[in-house]
């Protein structure tokens, strides 16, 4: 028998309104709870870094690609943030597992805004960000100063490549 | 004689989303080709005539393993009915580390290995775990996720089984596409 969606997606689809305000500056949170982000709030998100070369990073504590790849993303961030260049981290964890993924970010010296996938329609959420992408992870995609998506890195991709790719868009 | 993959690497496609995809919602699925650990064959075109499900597992992927309980029900509550292929397409999961998980975990199907993952490629398969259900004449007529969370007391849309029950009943699917959201393949790297 089909479950009826839970009273917790109803709440979280609610309490995501206030979230959408994206945080411009790239200051640590590295006490901060992590910002629930749907559909709509990820892409008033993403136009809130217009003037910026974005790569937003969809991640999880249970990818251990995802974990690797952290720390190697986070010193791109730092070689390349002068220029214009900023690293959104979200995490496709679920709730109970929050506070293990704001560990882990800590840990990892995260310093831009960190956010958590919370989407009533976890379809609608991932097609909005890429119709191509299933939602497997890792899953990086990088967005042009125009706030325009330019390329999806699906998978384990070297962090060469990323700066190859982030490199055309300066 | 049946048509055998052929297994040539198709290069480049380790880290992006695979251009190789033949078979989609809606048509015919050519035959492909799978090696069971033990060594056993099995051709795709040998068990049209059922309602076929090609699920894409992992052994080490944590979603995917969140789902083993649910794969065994659904191999238990469908097998008479629907022939199962399950899959693994992972270049870093070798055929005894395939072997070795299914009994573990206490897997009451067999798992094929798919080398160079030939047969990922052309079913686009992303992920896993990732699902397809062919008709009795061979079209596929869902793909996607088992159900919509990893977390069974949070699943409300059971994909797989509601798409099973309407082929199965010669029904149309309802959503004959959902997202399945998990750990990526880990496709074969070639040189160049």
């Amino acid at each position: 028998m089909m479950r009826l969606p839970s009273l917790y997606f109803v709440l979280c689809a609610v309490a995501v309104a206030p979230a959408v305000q994206p945080r411009l500056d790239a200051q640590p949170r590295l006490d901060a709870r992590l910002v629930p982000v749907n559909e709509a709030a990820y892409a008033k998100l993403v136009a809130g870094h217009k003037g910026k070369v974005l790569l937003v990073d969809f991640w999880a504590t249970w990818c251990e690609p995802c974990r690797a790849e952290m720390p190697l993303l986070v010193k791109l961030e730092q070689k390349l943030r002068a220029r214009g260049f900023e690293l959104i981290t979200v995490s496709a964890d679920e709730p109970e597992q929050e506070a293990a993924a704001a560990k882990v970010l800590k840990d990892d010296g995260v310093a831009g805004p960190v956010y958590l996938k919370k989407a009533a329609d976890d379809d609608k959420f991932i097609g909005a960000i890429d119709a191509k992408w299933g939602g497997a992870l890792p899953a990086l995609f990088l967005y042009d100063r125009n706030g325009k998506k330019v390329r999806s890195f699906i998978g384990e991709t070297p962090v060469k490549e990323l700066e190859a790719a982030i490199e055309k868009f300066f | 004689m049946k048509t055998l993959l052929s297994l040539i690497a198709i290069a480049g496609i380790a880290t992006q989303i695979s251009s190789a995809q033949e078979f989609k919602v809606g048509a015919p699925v050519a035959d492909f080709s799978l090696r069971e650990t033990t060594g056993r064959a099995v051709n795709y075109s040998d068990l049209k005539g059922k309602v076929t499900v090609v699920v894409f597992i992992a052994t080490q992927c944590p979603v995917s393993n969140a789902y083993n309980e649910r794969m065994n029900e659904l191999y238990g509550a469908f097998a008479g009915r629907v022939n199962f292929i399950f899959v693994n397409s992972n270049a870093t999961e070798s055929a005894e580390n395939v072997r070795e998980h299914a009994r573990k975990v206490g897997f009451v199907f067999p798992v094929y290995k798919d080398p160079n993952n030939v047969v990922a490629d052309r079913f686009g398969a992303q992920s896993t775990p990732e699902t397809y259900v062919m008709d009795s004449s061979g079209v596929m007529r869902y793909h996607g996720y088992i159900d919509d969370s990893q977390t069974p007391s949070r699943v409300s849309k059971r994909g797989l089984a509601l798409a099973i029950q309407a082929v199965l009943d010669g029904k149309a699917v309802e959503k004959p596409e959902t997202r399945a959201f998990g750990c990526t393949i880990k496709r074969a790297r070639h040189a160049g």
